[in-house]
């Protein structure tokens, strides 16, 4: 009785506040999507059909983020050159509000035509129905097959890669040298070798700078072990014989010294590498910019990037971002010729110049402009060997209770047995939402 | 900052019992002065930031005073951000909700102290909840709501949640206890409606503390972040907190200069106004009733 | 309308004069028609949001939802039932009292120290002081943040860097599970002393010189005078900022958000700032909703207490 009293009152209150939008100021939204996220059937990733082709014209709103969102103009206007009917409008939006935003957009059926999603919130917002669904003419031999694949949510694809990013150790070479060392470290043992070396003879403070809490560091090691989040039935395997071993050698860096147990909040290591405090850590091209930047003229020749140690693989993790395109976009036609422009290996050769953006079009590697920097064909070269976390409607849940472990694991709090175990408990909620 | 130290002159003290430990006023003013240093300081280094070029952040151990002083860090808050358009979309929203407030607070306050009515217990209860239910909760009712309204990125959008306020009504309510009834009788008796008594009687003597309201009132929308933050989704609608969090911090590296360069022109507005009505403020709080 | 109703307004009413029905309607009407912009505004643009949120703590409201609410389905109290169970709630929980045992008393402590020497131990100043010491409270949490990470940071931090010239290597205030929250308290009072003490300054304004006159004349010391003149007539004061500063410190959120996002180890996880990653960063807003709502009990179960017990032993 008082279940079914609630129930209607519940009710009521929804039509009154949510369901104003049928009858009220339905400013141009499409029919609620919710069964959008279950149309896709039949095995392997179901594509939309292809949007009809003809001059396209309007507004178009493009949400991006961080760097992305205060250059994205660049393109834009190059966009418009091309096609004088349509307006870009482009937002930029900070990273560290952009979930919260997305989400109450998404709530209020206020979202743009077209925006940047993060490789790693694809899952999440796949979930929520909200994107639609790529057009069959959009080759995904194109791309990187590890980028390609973190746009598939629920057996759709729903979301075109636009850059990606891979970490490499980046190592200082004069430091090395005075610690005896003259090449980069091919393997895991190397890699431990140099770490040692560095702090007791090079004179660092540390031997390396590994994240306590980040699941992006970690699993490199997981993935070079032969390890892996899930199987390939989808079953989480975070405590398997590879991981524990991989989480042991992670591990061994904390209770060594070799890296500090804990790290600010906000912490920069940039000025800490050039100091020579931290003499190796793993990132991705961002910190090319950023060290000859904080180092100057005179620190070039000091350091160096290399790529991912060896163990049974030399297997790096895969980033960067995509672009989706809304359902309830009113102008798709041009949304998708924009997503089009943004994937055309000319345009990603310009986005390398403009953010050094590193492509998600492989032509683009070709580029002259992409391939005169050796640093940056490094990068290229490990995207052959990467992987990236699963599309899982709870990863962002999923992952922050892996940081919570690793962080009570290299605090001293765990050791890595429990730590795998505790771990795979996490990744059960994967199947789960 | 000796001059502080130097004896107090000897004109009429508040009271004797300070003026005959005296001496020991000097201890007084040295703890007042590491006080102050404590919580004024990092302001202080927060304006030398914002005159420091980016690279300056980065060496280590920091400097305090800027090597190289420079004001390319305002500038770009110009050439970089639309910062004139931001500036505006704060003033306009903080003035609408401050006005909002000091008009449509005491006019509660006065119902809720000086007028019988039926319901008028119940209203008072369901405001006193709202204080305690944590906000950000009512951030997607909210904009949905927004959404339904046609408001969403636009100035009504940013102003109507906040146009009323549980704090204003505790604030002119607990005031308006405090005005002798005999006064409002004698009003009454004289024939004036209890609307022109509001504005004739009530509104005067309530100056002090709608300028409280309005100053309290007035900082809090100017600062306020997260609402604004998905409320506004053009950059256009903007207000100063969110563009700066928008385009000052980057993904890899903050642009500390701007950080500072954009905190300290936050903070500047708020603090003259603060330091043109600050006594307003303690008169005000000291009028509610309040006091011992 | 009523007759009880009817009967019970009558005795609130001054009673000067005989009250009639007719009297009675225009009395509503009048109150209402004061009451009418605010309580419309309120209703619309907080009341209801603030149902809807509660009517969605029963509801497993969450991403897959997040397009169309009212398709969210009904699951009666199992966000209530699953927060008994939950351990970082309680662990939040924990730390919330923590901040809130340490926090208050402090705040106040420091605001009426330092209100009692603006308004009585000192003359000169007095301004400069008043708008130092008031300074953080009107600062925007973004600029906020901007300053306390460089204080607290530990390679570059202004404090680490003072102690270390005294010879003392600084901790690393916030990565450390034990010192995180003693550094989130320490933000927090120096945030929101400023606010307590112009309160206390404009109690202590009222108390009428003649009591501490009086006082001196009895022998009584500046620690006497405070103890038995200034408390007792600032207790109205007191319990009001107990009360205010309690409710908002029990929802700590902004100094951990900006700071810390909750760590290390959760040391500064809040249950405002639980509620805010349950809703935000993982979509589960009818869980979300149900831990607000469980906090909000908490507020006013506490803020009841303390009217009760401090008010009734005057």
């Amino acid at each position: 009785m008082r279940h079914a009293l609630t129930a209607a009152r519940l009710t009521a209150a929804f039509i009154l506040i949510f369901g104003l939008a049928a009858c009220g100021t339905n400013k141009g939204s499409t029919a609620p999507a919710s069964q959008a996220a279950g149309a896709s059937t039949g095995t392997g990733a179901s594509t939309g059909t292809a949007p009809s082709s003809g001059p396209i014209s309007g507004d178009l709103t493009v949400w991006a983020m961080g760097n992305e969102g205060t250059k994205l103009k660049t393109l834009a206007d190059a966009f418009m050159k091309d096609n004088p009917d349509v307006k870009v409008n482009v937002t930029p939006v900070d990273w560290g509000q952009a979930v919260a935003k997305l989400q109450t957009a998404i709530a209020g059926g206020t979202t743009p035509d077209v925006s940047q999603m993060g490789t790693d919130m694809m899952g999440q917002f796949g979930a929520t129905g909200a994107f639609e669904p790529v057009p069959a003419d959009i080759d995904k031999s194109a791309y990187f097959e590890s980028a390609w694949n973190t746009n598939i949510v629920d057996g759709a694809v729903v979301g075109v890669p636009w850059y990606v990013e891979t970490r490499l150790l980046y190592y200082r070479k004069d430091i090395a040298a005075k610690a005896g060392i003259t090449a980069p470290p091919a393997t895991w043992d190397d890699l431990k070798t140099m770490a040692d070396a560095m702090q007791a003879k090079g004179g660092a403070k540390f031997g390396i700078s590994l994240g306590t809490k980040n699941w992006q560091e970690y699993f490199p090691f997981l993935w070079s072990n032969g390890g892996n989040v899930v199987d390939d039935a989808g079953k989480p395997v975070l405590n398997s014989p590879e991981a524990v071993e991989a989480l042991t050698f992670y591990n061994s860096f904390f209770k060594e010294m070799l890296t500090p147990r804990s790290v600010p909040e906000g912490f920069d290591i940039t000025p800490a590498f050039v100091k020579g405090d931290f003499p190796m850590f793993f990132s991705g091209p961002w910190h090319l910019s950023l060290i000859k930047e904080a180092g100057g003229a005179d620190f070039t020749d000091k350091w160096a990037i290399a790529p991912m140690p060896k163990k049974t693989t030399a297997t790096s993790f895969v980033g960067g971002s995509n672009v989706v395109v809304y359902k309830a976009s009113k102008n798709k036609d041009a949304a998708w010729a924009f997503v089009k422009f943004l994937s055309d290996p000319k345009t990603q050769a310009l986005w390398y110049t403009t953010v050094t953006d590193l492509p998600a079009v492989q032509a683009a590697w070709d580029d002259p402009a992409v391939a005169a920097d050796p640093n940056v064909k490094l990068f290229g070269e490990q995207l052959k060997d990467t992987k990236a976390q699963p599309a899982s409607a709870s990863w962002s849940e999923v992952s922050s209770a892996i940081n919570d472990t690793l962080e009570k694991m290299t605090s001293g709090v765990l050791d890595p047995q429990a730590a795998a175990d505790e771990m795979q408990q996490a990744a059960g909620a994967l199947g789960a939402n | 900052m000796t001059a502080i130290q130097a004896p107090v002159g000897r004109r009429a003290l508040p009271d004797q019992a300070a003026r005959r430990r005296a001496p020991s006023k000097v201890w007084i003013y040295a703890l007042l002065t590491l006080g102050i240093v404590l919580m004024v300081g990092p302001f202080l280094w927060m304006l030398l930031g914002s005159l420091k070029p980016q690279a300056e952040f980065l060496v280590n151990p920091p400097t305090f005073l800027p090597k190289n002083p420079t004001t390319n860090n305002f500038e770009r808050l110009f050439t970089n951000l639309d910062f004139p358009r931001f500036f505006f979309n704060s003033s306009l929203v903080a003035v609408a909700v401050t006005l909002g407030n000091i008009l449509f607070c005491p006019m509660l306050g006065y119902a809720l102290a000086k007028l019988q009515w039926r319901g008028k217990r119940l209203v008072m209860g369901l405001v006193l909840a709202t204080l305690m239910v944590p906000a950000g909760i009512t951030l997607i009712p909210n904009f949905v709501l927004m959404r339904n309204l046609g408001l969403v990125n636009t100035y009504p959008g940013l102003i109507l949640p906040f146009l009323v306020g549980p704090f204003g009504v505790f604030l002119t309510r607990q005031f308006m206890y405090g005005i002798p009834d005999e006064l409002l009788e004698a009003a009454r008796i004289d024939g004036a409606t209890e609307w022109r008594i509001f504005w004739q009687v009530v509104i005067p003597i309530a100056v002090p503390v709608l300028a409280t309201l309005g100053i309290l009132t007035f900082l809090g929308s100017w600062n306020s972040f997260i609402y604004p933050l998905v409320m506004a989704q053009e950059p256009e609608m903007y207000t100063l907190p969110v563009a700066l969090a928008t385009f000052a911090t980057g993904d890899h590296q903050s642009d500390h200069g701007l950080l500072r360069a954009g905190s300290v022109v936050l903070v500047v507005p708020v603090l003259i106004i603060f330091i043109l009505f600050q006594r307003w403020i303690t008169e005000g709080i000291a009028t509610t009733g309040l006091k011992g | 309308m009523t007759a009880p109703a009817l009967s019970r307004r009558n005795v609130a009413d001054t009673g000067t004069r005989p009250v009639s029905t007719r009297r009675g309607w225009r009395q509503d009407l009048t109150g209402w028609a004061f009451a009418a912009p605010f309580v419309i505004l309120f209703g619309v643009f907080m009341a209801l949001p603030i149902l809807i949120s509660f009517l969605l703590s029963f509801t497993s409201f969450g991403l897959r939802d997040l397009q169309n609410p009212i398709g969210a389905t009904f699951v009666g109290v199992d966000n209530y039932a699953a927060l008994l169970s939950d351990a970082k709630f309680w662990k939040a929980l924990g730390n919330t009292f923590y901040f809130v045992a340490i926090g208050v008393p402090l705040t106040l402590g420091i605001g009426l120290l330092i209100a009692s020497a603006l308004s009585r131990g000192i003359t000169r100043f007095r301004t400069v002081f008043r708008v130092g010491y008031y300074l953080p409270v009107i600062t925007s949490i973004v600029a906020i943040a901007v300053v306390w990470r460089f204080l607290l940071n530990p390679d570059v931090g202004l404090i680490n860097n003072v102690l270390q010239a005294v010879g003392i290597t600084g901790p690393e205030w916030l990565a450390n599970p034990t010192l995180a929250m003693p550094s989130i308290i320490a933000m927090a009072v120096w945030r929101n002393l400023g606010f307590a003490m112009v309160v206390f300054i404009a109690g202590l304004q009222a108390i009428p010189v003649t009591l501490y006159e009086a006082a001196a004349i009895d022998g009584a010391g500046r620690w006497q005078a405070f103890r038995y003149v200034t408390l007792p007539m600032l207790r109205p004061t007191i319990l009001f900022m107990l009360v205010i500063t309690t409710i908002g410190y029990l929802q700590l959120f902004e100094e951990p958000f900006v700071m810390t996002a909750g760590g290390p180890l959760d040391a500064t996880l809040s249950v405002t700032m639980y509620m805010y990653q349950q809703g935000f960063t993982f979509f589960h807003q009818g869980y979300a909703s149900a831990i607000a709502y469980v906090l909000f009990v908490i507020v006013a179960l506490i803020a009841f207490l303390q009217f009760r017990f401090l008010r009734e032993d005057a």
